[in-house]
């Protein structure tokens, strides 16, 4: 039996809490005095406690249960928090977050608790005046995660036929776990893989259900002879009032409305749903030819059906931005704390959803972004105070629906860029004309997004070198977004993202030429012009075509991908797509409309061209290639 | 079927070529289907074609064995596609052939191990079979094939 395959939920649901951990130590850090936060982080520790030693992870069981105990102290003690307390519990948390990423990954020797550790106990310690007949928390040997005995005691006994009596076992734990944190089990998970393993095993569990419904929903985990379950054990620590079902905190708490479901699984019914309407698209032109009425009418109910599912569909993949919003905080904070700056960070938009597919890669960049503002942006408080500001600097982090997309901006009110000084940078190292005589938003951002180009005084530590927008301005372009920006010197800077809500369906423009379809995103498309309607030039030795005084070259597509059969036609249309401040134009034979394409990747042969960002299924069934803006412009 | 040294075998003809693949490595075998031209991509490339929503690649089997074109007939109407597993990462391939010819079981040890037989390059040649008294060779599908994937 394997246990890996829990592994990866055992992940998912730890990072979940310790983000949890993270917004509540930044809410105690704001309100010290206050002990709110405490039962909320006391019950994110215990569950990730439970879940590791399930996968028999001792060093994040023991590594867990020491910050518990401390936090146990605490609030027992209901001692305000002292900085030394929160920068421990912060380290500790990290330590935790380390320990489970490398424990899931079979690496959990490499790790180093030791020092962690033992400033954990010592603190405990320390707060922990022994009042009379206070018992004292129980600090238990690493190497035995869960000697304390919490909760009830239930035994459980595997049928005796039942085959992988190992892997039926961790599925009994796992029915366990959704009703609450389970220790203690005996004999270690570890050890239901052995073949002397008999199916009968034992754990204790948090969990106020009675007798008979643990009972039954164990029993539902299949193969299962008996189990009995006992009352709870006095002598431990009383279990966790607050660790009911419902809980913000407890995952897995009680019946939820949600389950989780593998991307994998959503990519392949998004593929499923664009080939329905591809049909449904054909069945449509069959109904039409055949003009009766009872087809058309099946045809339509088709179409309303199918209409339907894909916005189900495409609607499951959505994922509320705070999934990832919710480490931003932290960050901030610390890069804040490394500089000596102070700032003031807020999130607004959070509920707004975003396709996960797009959402999983929006992290880094906006990570970038947002040390950038710390960085470069928010001005030491002394600075802040000369300039008449008030010490402690903003940062807001927004997301916004509009239409079809999703507009995300990190404002800062910071000093803001120096367009002056770009400029004489931008001139020295040639990335503007000699005798421009001032930056545009647009050119100030190419000139920022050089790689390699910084305006930081001092290269520091936090970001600097200004790789940062480099590195977001090539994801975001690579989502099919746009990245604008917005400066005011000594007012702030602010960066605008727009993404589209989705990856999978976008709207297209689609051309052809010669025999051969091609599709090309609105997202980037400025205009449509008829070409020998204005006058071809030759600029640098590329023709080009001047429209309202900006000069835009020609790309040809005939040429550029190599079709040969027929002739072009006298009169071809040009499509403007722009990108930035970069313009192009595609010159095709024809038009063939507007519609919206659902996107899909293919394994490009070698040598293809890099002017493709996919394809996509026509009505008639047969593939068009999607022509990539950033690889024409 | 599944004993080891067993094989099954796929068999197939390409132009005048009696070829097989390891039935293992075959997902699927369609009609031909219509493909779209991936510009630049090697002259071997047929195009991407939609397999039931999915797009794949498909490989002209006569130009990449370098067999003679077949004739027109066969050209855009006639022949099949096989889907083929390839390389670890077993992407999907489509491999056009002329006719699907036969599926047996070869003990593998029977396959006798020579070079190729005139005419086919021998590194992409497994082995040599024997079928109804005519000599086949067992293609090795991901030396054919990988290169013409990138990466």
């Amino acid at each position: 039996m394997d246990l890996s395959q829990y592994a990866e939920l055992f992940l998912a649901e730890s990072r979940e809490h310790l983000s949890a951990c993270n917004q509540l130590l930044l809410e105690w850090e704001r309100h010290p005095a206050g002990l709110t936060p405490v039962s909320g982080l006391f019950r994110a520790v215990h569950t990730v406690k439970g879940m590791a030693a399930t996968m028999g992870y001792a060093r994040v069981t023991d590594l867990a249960h020491r910050m518990e105990n401390l936090l146990d102290v605490q609030r027992r003690g209901a001692h305000p928090a002292t900085d030394e307390l929160l920068q421990l519990l912060f380290r500790a948390r990290d330590a935790l977050e380390r320990a489970v990423e490398l424990s899931v990954v079979g690496r959990e020797r490499e790790l180093d608790v030791a020092a962690i550790v033992a400033d954990l106990e010592q603190a405990a310690a320390r707060m922990a005046p022994a009042r009379p007949g206070e018992r004292p928390v129980p600090s238990p040997e690493p190497t035995e995660p869960e000697p304390e005995a919490a909760g009830r005691l239930v035994q459980v006994t595997l049928r005796p036929e039942a085959p992988l009596k190992g892997g039926r076992a961790v599925l009994v734990l796992k029915r366990a776990q959704a009703l609450g944190a389970v220790h203690a089990v005996t004999p270690p998970v570890t050890a239901f893989e052995a073949d002397e393993f008999d199916g009968r095993f034992s754990f204790r569990l948090d969990a106020t259900a009675a007798a008979e419904q643990i009972e039954a929903a164990l029993k539902a985990a299949g193969d299962v002879a008996h189990v009995t379950v006992g009352g709870a054990e006095a002598g431990g620590p009383a279990p966790e009032p607050g660790a009911t079902p419902g809980d913000a905190g407890a995952v897995g708490g009680g019946p939820s409305r949600h389950i989780r479901v593998d991307l994998r699984r959503l990519d392949g019914l998004m593929d499923l749903i664009g080939e329905l309407i591809t049909v449904r698209g054909r069945l449509n032109q069959l109904a039409a030819e055949r003009r009766d009425p009872a087809v058309d009418d099946v045809a339509i109910q088709v179409s309303r059906l199918s209409s339907d599912l894909q916005a189900e569909i495409l609607q499951a993949r959505m994922t509320p931005v705070w999934q990832v919003f919710d480490r931003f905080p932290r960050l901030v904070r610390d890069v804040a704390r490394e500089l000596g700056k102070q700032v003031a960070f807020r999130v607004e938009g959070k509920e707004i959803e975003l396709d996960r597919a797009i959402l999983d890669e929006l992290g880094d960049p906006l990570m970038h972004l947002l040390r950038n503002a710390v960085d470069h942006g928010i001005e030491p408080p002394a600075e802040r105070r000369r300039r008449g500001k008030p010490p402690e600097g903003e940062v807001v982090l927004t997301a916004q629906r509009e239409r079809a997309s999703v507009t995300i901006t990190v404002a800062d009110d910071g000093r803001g860029v120096d367009r002056r000084k770009i400029l004489e940078r931008a001139q020295r190292e040639g990335v503007v004309d000699a005798h421009a005589d001032a930056l545009t938003d647009e050119q100030l951002l190419r000139v920022l997004a050089r790689p390699g180009f910084s305006t930081a005084e001092a290269v520091t530590s936090v970001s600097g070198r200004g790789v940062g927008i480099d590195v977001a301005m090539t994801r975001i372009r690579a989502l099919g977004g746009t990245i604008e920006i917005r400066s005011e010197l000594g007012k702030g800077t602010t960066f605008v993202l727009r993404l589209p809500v989705t990856l999978a369906i976008v709207r297209a423009i689609m051309a052809s030429v010669g025999p051969e379809r091609y599709a090309l995103p609105l997202t980037y498309v400025a205009e449509t012009v008829e070409f020998g309607a204005v006058t071809t030039t030759m600029v640098e030795g590329r023709e080009a075509i001047v429209l309202r005084d900006h000069v835009v070259p020609l790309v040809h597509l005939r040429r550029l991908l190599g079709v040969t059969s027929d002739r072009a036609p006298a009169r071809a249309p040009i499509i403007v797509l722009e990108l930035g401040d970069r313009r192009a134009g595609v010159v095709v034979d024809g038009m063939l409309g507007q519609q919206e394409i659902v996107v899909k990747g293919f394994d490009a042969p070698q040598g293809t061209l890099p002017v493709f960002s996919g394809a996509t299924i026509m009505g008639d069934g047969v593939p068009a290639l999607i022509l990539d803006a950033a690889g024409l412009v | 079927m599944s004993d080891a040294g067993v094989v099954r075998l796929l068999v197939f003809r390409v132009g005048g070529l009696l070829c097989a693949a390891e039935a293992e490595r075959v997902r699927e075998i369609l009609p031909r289907l219509a493909t779209t031209r991936i510009p630049g991509a090697p002259p071997a490339v047929a195009g991407l074609v939609n397999v039931r929503g999915t797009l794949v690649t498909v490989v002209e089997g006569w130009r990449a064995l370098r067999q003679p074109e077949p004739p027109a007939s066969n050209g855009t109407q006639g022949g099949t596609t096989v889907l083929l597993e390839v390389g670890a990462g077993r992407k999907v391939l489509g491999f056009t052939v002329d006719e699907v010819v036969d599926l047996l079981a070869a003990d593998a040890a029977a396959l006798e191990r020579r070079a190729a037989l005139p005419g086919v390059d021998p590194t992409l040649v497994r082995a040599v079979g024997r079928r109804a008294g005519q000599l086949f060779v067992v293609l090795d599908t991901d030396a054919l094939l990988t290169p013409i994937l990138s990466s």
